[in-house]
């Protein structure tokens, strides 16, 4: 077993030797190290591919893992970005809507004063908003509240801070109106379902029909005349009855509210021309 | 056994080629193949050792393109020797490996060393010692401890399975 043993290892010495012996002697034209060199080489050649294959492999791996962090890193940048780009696009639009309101307001021919919605309340019972002026700024009830698209309502509670604002579709709203086409006059009511229509005497109205404008009559000296409140989207016929019904699309997106006018002066003037369909 | 024997003798000489550079320490690279060799001995012996320390050292001897059969006859050597101390000296204990892991890396760097200076190699042993003999060695004694505990928790793992 030792002399196996011994046997072996002086056999590796021996074929060591004989390499190294052969690779040496004679120098580099000596026949022995052409003949080593000749079986070598193509042995080495798979071993150079071996070595490249194992180590395109080692590097596909750690490319993998650079590529993983690097994902992670990309999808942190991307989602920051993303945020960033809503904001932006948030500002560009409250830039945009602050531009018209602004323009309304200098066209206006009374004294009016811009209010943010800081509140709103849809829940059925009541539909109004609350907005960041009050009494401080000079706003009493029953002041008309405007968009550059048209009516939104009235103040009906003003606090030290801030007011309430009725929409238009509130149950217990009602405002003074006129068909702006055939000039029947009517009362726009809000109801429970959320609706906005137009109640005229059937008489006067038989001309209405879908796609007429109902503004402000500006009777009764609370709105302005002339404040686009919708168009009529369909006619709810009564028959005999005396009051008949419209049922109206409203001018102002009630949901997409964000800024208003509060409308503290007053005027005379129809202000039907001020507004254009686009707000 | 002899499906582990080529594993660890082919598979440290690809590890050596692919996965060592990447571990590189100031440029000092561990010797993965000294270590499978050493590993191999301590487990099988002095004749697994000197065999797997041949065809290592005889591969690294080929992808290096130097003198064929230095490597191969310096790692038989450490493998022989390694596994001839299982039996009389107590090698079992990391404690002992890893120290003669390093001890091992520079005897077989000193052996080297010295069959190359009957091939006229020109550098001075201080440089070599210096800058690539001790910084391997104590790589080798640092990876080999790493390896012997990972073998450790291995079989702690494969036991507690088992019972």
């Amino acid at each position: 077993m030792r002399l196996h043993r011994y046997g072996l290892l002086l056999g590796v010495f021996l074929v060591c030797l004989l390499l190294l012996t052969v690779q040496t002697r004679g120098g580099e034209t000596g026949r022995a190290a052409d003949v080593v060199a000749l079986l070598v080489t193509p042995i080495q050649g798979l071993l150079v591919k071996v070595h490249r294959g194992a180590l395109g492999l080692w590097t596909t791996y750690v490319d993998w893992k650079s590529v993983r962090s690097e994902n992670t890193v990309l999808r942190a940048e991307a989602e920051r970005l993303k945020l960033q780009a809503l904001q932006v696009e948030e500002t560009r639009q409250e830039n945009a809507r602050l531009r018209r309101l602004l323009a309304l307001r200098e066209r206006l021919p009374l004294s009016a004063l811009a209010g943010e919605v800081v509140g709103r309340e849809a829940g059925g019972w009541v539909r109004t908003l609350t907005v960041n002026r009050g009494r401080g700024s000079g706003v009493a009830r029953q002041v008309p509240v405007i968009v550059p698209e048209g009516l939104v309502g009235r103040i009906v509670q003003v606090s030290a801070r801030a007011s309430v604002v009725q929409l238009l579709n509130d149950p217990a709203s009602t405002v003074g109106a006129v068909v702006q086409r055939t000039r029947t006059l009517g009362l726009v009511e809000g109801d429970a379902g959320g609706a906005v229509r137009l109640k005229f005497m059937a008489r006067d109205g038989a001309q209405v029909a879908p796609g007429d404008i109902v503004v402000t009559s500006g009777l009764g000296n609370l709105f302005p005349k002339g404040v686009p409140i919708g168009r009529v989207a369909a006619i709810q016929d009564k028959g005999s009855a005396l009051f008949h019904f419209a049922v109206l699309a409203p001018a102002v997106d009630f949901a997409r509210v964000e800024e208003v006018l509060l409308l503290t002066g007053q005027t005379q003037q129809d202000m039907a021309g001020l507004f254009t369909p686009d707000g | 056994m002899r499906a582990l024997f080529l594993l660890m003798t082919f598979g440290g000489s690809l590890a050596q080629w692919s996965v060592v550079p990447a571990l590189s320490l100031g440029g000092v690279t561990p010797d993965l193949p000294l270590i499978v060799t050493v590993f191999l001995a301590l487990r099988r012996g002095p004749e697994t050792g000197c065999l797997a320390g041949f065809v290592a050292g005889f591969l690294q001897d080929m992808a290096g393109g130097g003198l064929i059969g230095i490597q191969a006859l310096t790692k038989a050597l450490a493998g022989f020797g390694m596994g001839l101390l299982v039996g009389r000296l107590w090698v079992a204990s990391p404690l002992v490996q890893v120290p003669g892991l390093v001890l091992l890396t520079l005897a077989e760097g000193l052996v080297r060393y010295f069959l190359l200076q009957l091939f006229h190699f020109p550098a001075s042993l201080g440089a070599l010692m210096l800058h690539v003999i001790l910084p391997q060695a104590l790589y080798n004694g640092f990876l080999g401890s790493a390896c012997v505990l990972c073998t450790i928790a291995a079989v702690a793992m494969r036991r507690r399975m088992w019972t």
